[in-house]
């Protein structure tokens, strides 16, 4: 019950400070934040019935923030009750303070104990943060310091442990990094130039006689950013010592492994035209803040971000062979040991007043991207293997072009075309069996009325090559969405997978519904049903298994 | 139910300060890695728009090309100022830049990598759009759809006076 009282202490620091400084009436600013995701699950005639317990779930976040002077405070609670929504992970459950944390920041130095949310350099070495949709939150609890004696310097320490459900995981994770400008402190006066060095360590003691055991294993990071001009660049490695090796799980006390990353953007930047293309290779980078956690599905007790680098795409269609990365070393059901490739973006604007660009422009976004396993010998009895060389490149796992086309064709129409081309290697990606062609076209156009009204209409086609029998095939889908204004707008969706060669599985994925915006609060209610398969925000994807039934979302700030 | 309660009861206590009505203290990344204070950029009565987006995020995408096809008849009208702050996190922060000059962007671009503002303005979705000066919001929309660009240019209008 300590932490509830130390909640209330914290809510209730206006009033203290109140009476020390009647005159000023200086009572800190409190704000705050609900946000509530519930669905009411039902029986399908086509799909089947509800099976499992609490048709009704529902997963709902109050934030408030607190601060004074340069003091700040903030307290998250969460519910799921009766239980979270489906194939949420199972620690989030009841009712419960998610994270609380106080601080005191000034311009030099900042200082926080309780969670914190905190990300070295691109976070390939740390990153905790929260993403509701996805059920992650691994927040650090504990203490970070910052310290930023000038402009072009700042330092930090964190030590913690991470959330995991209501709780923190096993292992503790220390933490260093430096940031230093160095084209400020050589004056350079058009070119950026920044250092960035950190140091993380795990240290989670297990009951392992091997001499080779050390419960601490330790990883660095260096990584130089440049600009010049148009041009910038950056390049980042990232070692991860020896640590004892986990299948499926369970951990294999005789097996040790070290692992590394590299990950380098270079890009151009000019008015009407961008570029961009970033190549990563990981051998054994998945890094957990406890061992035993290392094969679990939801994403839960990672201390780095290592997320897939493809585009995320914006329709239902084109979401379905979505990449995910595949940085672990495994030996089992396949050997895999991590993945190289890479992405390259080019947005390019026609100009107004060409033959292709009209009069109001044209705006295209291409984008290709291929990765693949590297290239390695391995024997699978003694688990042992070894990389032949460094930029090889082994089985292709997924590669993928996609092209948009955006036109505004007069201030009452626009339209946009997408074309994405995808081969997806399921047998490595989802340790299943099959490799995927697909080709996905989408067609939208936006109508605008008078007075904010507007209707938007999507047409969708998927030409795939694809056996798995719950997505065999061809796929249809459709969207029309209505806007009365900016407030109140209406939605139907539909995706048909038609090609099934099981009739049984020709499935409608059918949602309709509609939102309610106004000021801070929003309200999103809908009725429909859900492909089983994997929701993806920003390349971290949530298996769902299929369902139908009623959603109801809402938020507001205060 | 206990900690609803405590937490209520602490809540109506103290809902005399409550509103969000100012932005919070925080220093925000620009484009080149430069570091500026967010009370800052609306100091001296600068009207500025701060909208909350992200490269993946169409809406968003949709709602700042469209204030872009006016925007310099904005600058000129009400001297108003355009923040475009980038919720992208490592995964696509890299094609913030290359996005923004494919476009044409004219506007300030801050990036928010770990979504520090995103959660202290408590906004679970994208995009969201803020009009401030001397630090109050004195608006704020979430949510876009075709038109609401000339619903807050009325609102800009009505506050840049």
């Amino acid at each position: 019950m300590n932490r509830y009282k130390l909640i209330v202490l914290l809510l209730c620091i206006p009033f203290f400070a109140s009476s020390q400084d009647d005159e000023k009436k200086d009572y800190g600013k409190l704000s705050g934040g609900i946000e509530s995701n519930s669905q009411y699950y039902v029986d399908d005639a086509k799909t089947g019935d509800f099976e499992q317990e609490d048709p009704f779930r529902s997963n709902n976040y109050l934030r408030l923030n607190y601060t004074y002077k340069n003091w700040f405070a903030h307290v998250q609670l969460e519910s799921y009750e009766p239980n979270a929504i489906l194939n949420f992970y199972p620690k989030y459950n009841g009712t419960d303070i998610g994270t609380f944390a106080v601080g005191y920041k000034n311009s030099k130095i900042e200082v926080t104990l309780g969670h914190f949310y905190e990300q070295f350099g691109s976070g390939l070495i740390l990153r905790s943060w929260e993403d509701r949709q996805l059920g992650i939150n691994n927040a650090i609890r504990g203490a970070n310091v910052k310290y930023r004696p000038t402009h072009s310097l700042e330092f930090s320490a964190l030590y913690g442990r991470q959330r995991d459900g209501f709780e923190v995981s096993d292992g503790s994770i220390f933490g260093f990094n430096a940031e230093i400008g160095l084209a400020t402190l050589f004056k350079f006066e058009s070119t950026g130039l920044n250092l960035g060095l950190s140091y993380v360590g795990r240290d989670e003691d297990l009951d392992i006689d091997n001499p080779n055991f050390e419960s601490l294993t330790n990883s660095f990071s260096a990584r130089l950013d440049f600009s010049e001009g148009n041009i910038y660049s950056s390049i980042e490695y990232v070692k991860k010592g020896e640590d004892v090796y986990a299948e499926l799980g369970n951990i294999i006390d005789d097996k040790y492994f070290d692992g590394s990353a590299i990950l380098f953007n270079i890009g151009y930047a000019a008015s009407g035209l961008g570029i961009d293309a970033t190549f990563r290779r990981m051998e054994n980078m998945a890094f957990f803040s406890e061992r035993d956690e290392s094969a679990n599905v939801f994403n839960q007790n990672f201390i780095n971000f290592i997320p897939a680098l493809t585009k995320q795409h914006d329709y239902g269609l084109t979401n379905i062979f979505v990449y995910q990365s595949q940085p672990r070393l495994t030996f089992n059901p396949l050997f895999k040991s991590g993945e190289i490739g890479g992405q390259v973006d080019i947005f390019y604007n026609i100009k107004k007043g060409t033959t292709l660009g009209g009069k109001y422009g044209t705006k295209l976004a291409f984008n290709f991207s291929t990765w693949s396993g590297l290239k390695g010998d391995f024997n699978i009895n003694d688990r042992s293997y070894e990389d032949t060389d460094l930029f090889g490149f082994g089985d292709k796992y997924f590669e993928e072009f996609s092209l948009d086309i955006k036109k505004k064709w007069s201030p009452k129409w626009s339209s946009i075309f997408s074309i994405v081309n995808t081969y997806y290697n399921a047998r490595y990606v989802e340790d299943r069996i099959g490799e995927v062609n697909a080709t996905a076209v989408v067609g939208e156009v936006t109508r605008k009325f008078d007075g904010g009204k507007s209707l938007r209409a999507e047409l969708s086609h998927l030409f795939s090559d694809d056996e798995t029998t719950e997505r065999a095939k061809n796929w249809a889908g459709g969207t029309l969405e209505y806007n009365f204004s900016s407030r109140l707008s209406v939605f139907a969706t539909d995706i048909w997978n038609y090609g099934n060669p099981d009739e049984d599985q020709q499935v409608h994925y059918y949602t309709f519904g509609g939102s309610f915006t106004k000021g801070a609060t929003r309200v999103m209610a809908s009725y429909g049903r859900q492909r089983g398969g994997l929701v993806c925000v920003g390349g971290i994807c949530r298996f769902v298994p299929e369902n139908t039934g009623f959603t109801l979302n809402l938020s507001t700030s205060f | 139910m206990k900690i609803l309660n405590t937490l209520i009861l602490t809540l109506m206590f103290t809902s005399l300060v409550f509103a969000q009505d100012v932005l919070p203290r925080m220093q925000v990344k620009t484009l080149n890695g430069d570091q500026i204070q967010l009370e800052d950029i609306s100091k001296d009565n600068q009207l500025v728009i701060i909208s909350l987006w992200a490269t993946w995020c169409v809406p968003c995408k949709k709602e700042l090309d469209a204030i872009s096809d006016v925007y310099d008849d904005w600058v000129d009208e009400t001297n108003v100022k355009l923040y475009a702050v980038s919720v992208d996190d490592s995964r696509t922060v890299k094609r913030v830049k290359p996005l923004v000059s494919g476009k044409g962007w004219e506007f300030d671009i801050l990036l928010d990598t770990n979504s520090d503002l995103k959660r202290q303005l408590n906004a679970p979705t994208i995009p969201l759009t803020l009009l401030v000066k001397n630090n109050k919001i004195l608006y704020r929309h979430s949510g876009y759809t075709p038109g609401s660009e000339d619903e807050l240019f009325e609102k800009i209008k009505e506050f840049s006076k």
